[in-house]
């Protein structure tokens, strides 16, 4: 049974192999080109950036499901801004009157749209990204020195998630066995009294492992791996290079009232580091032959 | 404690005195006035039959009883020295490691790595003792491949043994056990009681263990504690307690090499299969003379062997099978199922099941079984190949609870199909509060419906967790069903339920047929997939049963 959400897929890449921060932040720093850009170009290439990565830590399958899921969102808010924003001088299309109001079309609107679109689906993959491809263990990992309790019950919703949609589909299975067919609310209340039942099952089996007395744990100390020095650079030289874009003006985007995008050799230029570097970690040799840890 | 020949014997790690409890739903109290001592470094069986207090039992010495479940407790128990009234489970968790029946419940981090190590990082353990530990652990168990799988990935063994590893990584020096091997096919139940057996004897683990068949624990047990109704009915070796099982109209209990040797009267009664095939050649009788046996055992000087037919013994059962066979139910024709981007999980089934059969389908975890059963009901299509049906097709899957959706019995499955399941005068109880094999009968009665004979029953690993009496009463609503026509086929790891209740049987690995047909022919010669008695027998005239075997012996050939 496929989940319906993106879960972490372990696979044998640079990403995976580098450590749960790094990786976190390779995907956080996509995510923020989609928020600090809304130039079509650099957003495009982020998008690019980030299903290469995908590809490149080999959950592209994974990430292209969830696309699937995103790209009728990402088309829903391209869509509302040009029928609900009256801005901008290039009327495309004439709308008769509503309520009092005029409903017109115009290239600014739909413009801003779009980009308003590609960027819910730079950010929306970027988080994909992160959810196939950085341990969720070691995630929560980070932050149980600071609360453990809390990141442990955050690691216990995670495994559950799964452990109830296998449960779920094992009771539908059964309601489709039965002699006579049962109501849908009967088995929705038995699915989810079910649920309470493991709820309480695990709980149970965190007692007798010593939850209640839980300390905090030890700091852990990893050396660096060379996946962790390729995967961090690319993330500093990302954001550095998303950073000062910014600084210096680079990705000039006006929609209104006249649509103004500014396309010169900085624009391109920053596109291609973006792409590039979402790939740079998995180049080379080293990149290919790292399948393990470190 | 000091021994009556003044050596120091071994010192209690459980402690019981006058222990009682109730849970706080519970009508009935489900330990009464339980007293005992468990040694140090002891294997300890807790035996007894559904409802009869061996979960509570354990729940109590892991802490989680009173302390999770509430309800009322009374007289003393201590663990390892200390208290159940002062300390909780986690307390107790320093000291005692639990292993409970479903380790999907048990397993709570998303790798395996991460779920070993969570133990120790609980307790604070510094990161390079927590990485020697699970590294240590991981191959003690015999898991060091997976750790790093995640563990959604697991099967259920890999998933026990990860479960186990996760148990042990704080070295505890009491284990206790529910049910371990219940979810287990043959092999890697076998691999798991190894594993704790060699824990038990180099590592000096106190382990204690709750389960129905106990025939694969009592070559390495010290002592077996036999509860009924929560109380405490024997606490004796092995030996004792199946002598004590013998005497006391518990004869249906005891294993099956045990009830062999108890139906032709010999005695001693063997606690292991190595024992049994020991007595029976030092009175003559090797497995090639059992098969020509034409007379009763005498011992080496003459003498008729010690002991008698059992009074009161269960006459010998010699189960019918169908004389005849009825039509087709159920034709599946070069059957190929392919998981979408996976592995195949059937390859090329062909396989016909008539009326009246009575079929155990068998074979380790991930051969195909199930996904056959469900082929056979129609939740699942077919990649390549057919299946015919010739009428409906009832179809039982493992977890019976998955069922009963209701807040009543009888509203699971009519008056009749209450009454059908044996639950007359239980109209108005929860399904939840009925006991596993209750809950087996009554959602075996919600998908056979009243209304007619179904053409084809399938049933699903339904005797885990199943003890001797429930399964009588199973397998006797199976052959009711034979005898009015159904073909039944039954998915099992249960070697002495297929010889019970099979008449064929198909022996699956690695989604195909291995082997097909009558069930002397496929058990008797097994090394994993036989029974106990055959293994005694050398698998001599195809006995498999203690009923069979005991003819055997008693030189009445046979079956």
């Amino acid at each position: 049974m496929k989940p319906m959400v993106a879960v972490y897929a372990p696979r044998a890449s640079a990403l995976h192999a580098a450590r749960a921060a790094i990786s976190a932040a390779f995907c956080a720093a996509f995510a923020l080109v989609g928020m600090l850009y809304q130039h079509p170009l650099v957003l495009l290439a982020a998008f690019a950036g980030v299903l290469a990565a995908a590809a490149g830590a080999r959950v592209g399958g994974e990430l292209l499901a969830l696309l699937r899921l995103a790209l009728p969102f990402a088309l829903f808010v391209a869509l509302v801004n040009p029928l609900v924003s009256q801005r901008g001088e290039t009327l495309l299309i004439r709308g008769g009157d509503l309520l009092g109001r005029r409903f017109d079309v115009t290239l600014e609107a739909l413009a801003y749209g779009g980009v308003a679109g590609l960027r819910t689906l730079v950010i929306v993959v970027a988080f994909g990204l992160f959810s196939v491809a950085v341990d969720p263990d070691e995630m929560l990992g980070l932050f149980r020195r600071l609360s453990y309790r809390t990141a442990l019950t955050g690691s216990i919703t995670t495994r559950l998630v799964s452990v109830l949609a296998t449960d779920g589909a094992r009771m539908r299975e059964a309601a489709r066995c039965r002699a006579v067919p049962a109501r849908r609310g009967a088995v929705a209340r038995a699915t989810l009294s079910g649920a309470l039942d493991r709820a309480v099952a695990v709980a149970a089996a965190l007692e007798v492992r010593g939850y209640a007395t839980a300390q905090r744990p030890a700091r852990a100390r990893r050396p660096w791996s060379r996946h962790d020095l390729r995967v961090s650079l690319a993330t500093a030289l990302l954001l550095a290079t998303a950073v000062a874009g910014v600084a210096a003006g680079v990705g000039g985007f006006e929609p209104y009232p006249r649509l103004d995008v500014e396309l010169g050799l900085r624009e391109s230029l920053l596109a291609g580091v973006v792409v590039g570097l979402a790939v740079a970690p998995f180049a080379g040799a080293s990149a290919r032959l790292g399948v393990g840890r470190g | 404690m000091v021994a009556e020949d003044g050596s120091r014997a071994a010192e209690a790690i459980v402690v019981a005195e006058h222990f009682g409890y109730r849970y706080a739903e519970g009508d009935a109290r489900s330990l009464v006035d339980v007293s005992l001592e468990l040694d140090a470094g002891s294997l300890t069986i807790v035996a007894g039959p559904s409802g009869s207090g061996k979960s509570t039992l354990l729940r109590a010495a892991c802490g989680l009883v009173p302390h999770f479940y509430g309800g009322q407790a009374s007289g003393k128990m201590s663990v390892a020295g200390l208290s159940l009234r002062e300390h909780g489970p986690s307390e107790l968790a320093a000291v005692c490691g639990t292993l409970f029946q479903d380790p999907e419940s048990q397993v709570v981090m998303g790798a395996v790595r991460a779920e070993i190590a969570l133990g120790l990082e609980q307790r604070g353990e510094s990161a390079a003792a927590v990485a020697r530990a699970v590294e240590e652990t991981a191959l003690a168990l015999g898991v060091a491949h997976l750790l790093d799988r995640r563990t959604d990935t697991l099967s259920g063994g890999e998933l026990q043994r990860v479960a186990l590893a996760a148990t042990l990584v704080n070295r505890p020096a009491l284990v206790l056990l529910d049910e371990p091997t219940s979810q287990l096919d043959p092999v890697a139940g076998d691999e798991l009681i190894g594993l704790l057996r060699r824990l038990n004897e180099e590592w000096g683990t106190t382990v204690v263990v709750a389960d129905h068949r106990i025939e694969r624990w009592l070559v390495a047990a010290d002592q077996v504690v036999a509860l009924e109704r929560g109380r405490i009915a024997r606490v004796a070796a092995p030996t004792e307690y199946l002598d004590w099982l013998a005497q006391h109209d518990r004869a249906r209990a005891l294993p099956a090499a045990a009830r062999l040797f108890a139906s032709a009267g010999l005695r001693p009664l063997p606690t292991t299969v190595k024992q049994a095939r020991a007595s029976l050649q030092a009175v003559g009788l090797t497995p090639s003379l059992i098969g020509a046996a034409t007379a009763r055992p005498r011992a080496r000087n003459g003498e008729p062997l010690n002991g008698e037919p059992l009074n009161g013994f269960a006459p010998l059962r010699r189960r019918e099978r169908p004389g005849r066979r009825g039509g087709a139910a159920l034709r599946m024709r070069g059957l190929w199922y392919e998981i979408d981007g996976g592995p195949a999980v059937l390859r090329g089934i062909d396989l016909e099941l008539h009326s009246g059969d009575c079929v155990a389908l068998i074979g380790r975890n991930g051969a195909g079984k199930s996904t056959l059963l469900r082929h056979a009901k129609g939740l699942l299509e077919p990649t390549r190949g057919s299946v015919e049906r010739a009428g409906e097709v009832a179809l039982l899957l493992q977890t019976p609870g998955d069922y009963l959706i209701h807040e009543h019995v009888e509203q699971e499955a009519g008056v009749a199909g209450t009454n059908a399941a044996g639950l007359r005068g239980r109209e108005r109880t929860n399904p939840r509060d009925l006991s596993g094999g209750e809950r087996q009968r009554l959602a075996l009665e919600v998908v056979l419906g009243v209304a007619q004979t179904p053409a084809l029953v399938c049933l699903d690993e339904p005797t885990r967790g199943m003890d001797c009496a429930s399964m009588d009463r199973l397998v006797a609503r199976l052959e009711a069903l034979a005898s009015a026509g159904a073909a039944v086929i039954v998915a099992t790891h249960d070697m002495e339920f297929a010889a019970a209740f099979a008449g064929r049987v198909v022996l699956m690995g690695e989604g195909v047929v291995l082997a097909d047909g009558p069930a002397a022919d496929v058990l008797a010669g097994g090394w994993y997939f036989t029974t106990e008695v055959a293994r005694v027998l050398g698998g001599a005239g195809g006995a498999l049963t203690p009923e069979q075997g005991a003819r055997r012996l008693a030189g009445e050939g046979g079956r």
